[in-house]
């Protein structure tokens, strides 16, 4: 009995199958019908597909998250106008990563469980780190938008592509531009954070390579309340520059605290912090404060067309890293233009022969290692409560 | 710096996150004597009292007044009195129905206020940070070796104010007294016709104004206020409540004062520093409550027949 029943069941899921593929699978659309297509471009589409956004939509990084959502969603709205991708209309669908390790776990697998055909963003790298290895085993294409630490490369199975340059780039921007501020010593902070502590290491081995000394390493983790404690020890180790590697909430404190207290030497934050909101939290004492930044789009000449789309579209500035981001979802639709296909091997190969692409950010093309092959960093100041090319 | 100046300057820092741990521990303590819950969501009223603060300054800021002492002190007094209603609502509709209730199931009720509370100010501020200006100037000067600013005096002053006009409520008051006869027990002071919800109320408004004052006091030091500001400083303050006899308040203020001088000590200290901080801290913590486990002001209790 129980073996009928088995091979009953087996034949009707045998049958649903062969029903499925014949039934429901979209009819093969006649030769005939492709000159007419060609001459209205936008309108017909062969399907949908599903591209995955991770970002950060709450948190203390939602800030950085919602810019990038919002040039990510820019971005799939040109190309679609423009007729899509391979004939097909391209849908997103957000996965919410918290900057937090567990709340990423949780919003990759459900994108992946969406079955994306590729996923674009990444902003935090400790909550990037765990979701390699996720979109690895799916197969699944990982276009990393601003995620930028070393720690990542070793975890990357392959699949991830980071097009924002490493931390070990942007350490050495932060020495050539202590050097060239006539800074000899330094001291640095971070927040216990896995992005913030690797750009301190990397800082601290290429400073200490160029022969200067580093006179105080400090951190200032989330359950660090206070950090007047903090600021005593650096107040009393005296440096001429304060790096700080982290992220723009607990920064702004920090830098007013210092000047609070007095301290007159330069301060230096990393990309963590190149948000306006650094500015506009920490008012008047912020004047004067460099950040090592990536590619912000105010700064870059062809992105101007890019601002005014965003501001048109959304009520608010494009940040600092909606640029990288949408750089990233177009590099992702390139690729599997290349591919001709949204198999994601085959993604996955023209991703990694990228060649030079080119949108507002420079040109993109990677390593061996899937990391971006060269430094995109640059210097900001910040005068007039705004942030402005140093050099 | 010279040792003794670093010394000096880490002992005043101390003092100040001291004293706002205590501000807030003192909250959990009241409200643990009187009806033995962990109140979760305390941290949250704290973070609740610097956005309404922020809120209340914010009116003031066009104003003359608003960019002085007196508006920040309005503020501050406007946010006591909101949040320590907020207080009492959340006792009277998330508590009082669960007083009879097994002791854990209350427990998790503080913890659905709690979430309740940070979740609602993180869509509304879009869990953003928000700056908190007070206009204030920060021009240091010197006593002795101590480099200080007006606010934080100001602030250690008004902390160490509202403690000790605290401790003259409870110590002297009739409200105090009937507080202090119900942490003893309760049925007993029902029958001596003690009005025991009314007394509950009132500890919760305390308690709450408090941690509001707290809230804003902070907000006007760090210059920043954000949805999760409570979390980890409810943390602290909660472990100052033990470290100093849970239900004891002169203990909730020193256990606070000690847990913000560990803290500021351990970031000097060589090899332990800032990324040790923590760590530091809470095994000298652990340790303590080994030999005393009843904190520093704690007695054994006996069991009561």
């Amino acid at each position: 009995m129980l073996k009928n029943k088995n091979i009953l069941l087996l034949a009707l899921v045998v049958m649903f199958l062969v029903f499925s593929l014949f039934g429901c699978a979209p009819p093969a659309a006649p030769p005939a019908d492709d000159d007419a297509a060609a001459e209205e471009p936008a309108a017909e589409f062969k399907g949908e597909k599903l591209l995955g956004i991770m970002i950060p939509t709450t948190g203390a990084q939602a800030t950085d998250g919602i810019d990038m959502k919002n040039a990510a969603l820019l971005a799939v709205e040109e190309i679609n106008a423009a007729g899509g991708v391979l004939g097909y209309k391209i849908i997103t669908t957000i996965g919410d990563d918290g900057c937090d390790p567990s709340m990423a776990t949780a919003a990759a697998s459900k994108l992946i469980a969406e079955e994306v055909f590729g996923v674009v963003g990444g902003f935090c790298s400790g909550a990037t780190l765990p979701t390699l290895k996720l979109y690895g085993d799916a197969g699944t294409p990982f276009v990393i938008a601003a995620s930028n630490a070393t720690t990542l490369i070793a975890e990357n199975p392959g699949w991830a592509f980071m097009i924002n340059s490493t931390g070990d780039a942007q350490a050495a921007k932060a020495v050539s531009s202590f050097e060239n501020l006539g800074v000899e010593t330094i001291s640095l902070v971070d927040d216990g954070s896995a992005f913030s502590v690797d750009l301190k290491d990397q800082t601290k081995a290429a400073w200490e390579a160029a022969g200067y000394a580093v006179l105080s390493e400090d951190r200032i983790d989330p359950g660090t309340v206070d950090f007047s404690a903090v600021v005593t020890r650096i107040m009393s180790a005296n440096p001429d520059g304060v790096y700080w590697t982290a992220y723009q909430g607990p920064g702004a404190k920090l830098i007013m605290q210092l000047r609070q207290s007095g301290y007159e030497g330069v301060i230096i934050v990393g990309d963590g912090s190149s948000a306006q909101e650094l500015i506009d939290l920490a008012g008047p004492d912020a004047e004067g404060v460099y950040c090592t930044a990536p590619p912000v789009v105010d700064f870059l000449p062809a992105a101007q067309d890019f601002i005014s789309s965003y501001k048109a579209m959304f009520p608010r500035d494009p940040g600092a890293y909606a640029g990288l981001m949408y750089d990233a979802t177009y590099l992702l639709m390139d690729a599997v233009e290349r591919a001709g296909s949204f198999d994601g091997e085959a993604v996955k190969a023209a991703l990694a022969a990228t060649d030079a692409f080119e949108k507002l950010t420079g040109p993109i093309f990677f390593t061996p290692q899937n990391t971006l092959g060269r430094s995109n960093f640059v210097l900001l100041v910040a005068q007039d409560g705004k942030w402005t090319l140093a050099e | 710096m010279t040792l003794w100046e670093i010394f000096l300057q880490q002992l005043f820092n101390g003092l100040l996150i001291g004293s706002f741990y205590g501000l807030v521990a003192i909250g959990y303590s009241m409200v643990y004597g009187i009806i033995k819950l962990l109140n979760f969501a305390h941290a949250d009223i704290y973070m609740g009292g610097a956005f309404v603060g922020l809120i209340a300054l914010s009116f003031f800021a066009d104003s003359a007044i608003g960019n002085a002492w007196l508006g920040i002190v309005l503020s501050l007094l406007i946010s006591m009195f909101l949040i320590g209603i907020l207080g009492v609502l959340i006792q009277r509709v998330a508590y009082r129905p669960m007083l009879k209730a097994p002791r854990l199931s209350i427990l998790i009720t503080a913890l659905a206020v709690s979430m309740l509370l940070y979740n609602t100010v993180m869509l509304l501020t879009h869990g953003q940070f928000r700056p908190f200006r007070t206009g204030l100037t920060h021009d240091s000067f010197f006593v002795g070796a101590l480099r200080l600013t007006e606010t934080r005096v100001v602030l250690l002053v008004a902390a160490i104010l509202l403690m000790f006009i605290l401790h003259q409520f409870v110590t002297r008051s009739m409200y105090g007294k009937a507080m202090r006869a119900i942490s003893l027990d309760r049925d007993t002071c029902q029958l001596m016709g003690i009005n025991v919800y009314k007394i509950v109320a009132i500890t919760f408004f305390v308690g709450s104004a408090l941690a509001a004052a707290a809230g804003v006091m902070a907000g006007v030091f760090y210059g920043t206020v954000h949805f999760y500001m409570g979390f980890f400083i409810g943390l602290k303050a909660f472990t100052a409540a033990v470290i100093g006899g849970i239900g004891i308040l002169p203990g909730a203020m020193l256990g606070g004062l000690l847990l913000g001088l560990l803290e500021s000590f351990a970031t000097q200290i060589p090899f332990i520093g800032s990324v040790w901080q923590n760590v530091f801290s809470f095994v000298f913590l652990i340790l303590f409550l080994i030999f005393k486990p009843t904190g520093i002001l704690g007695r054994a209790e006996s069991e009561r027949m």
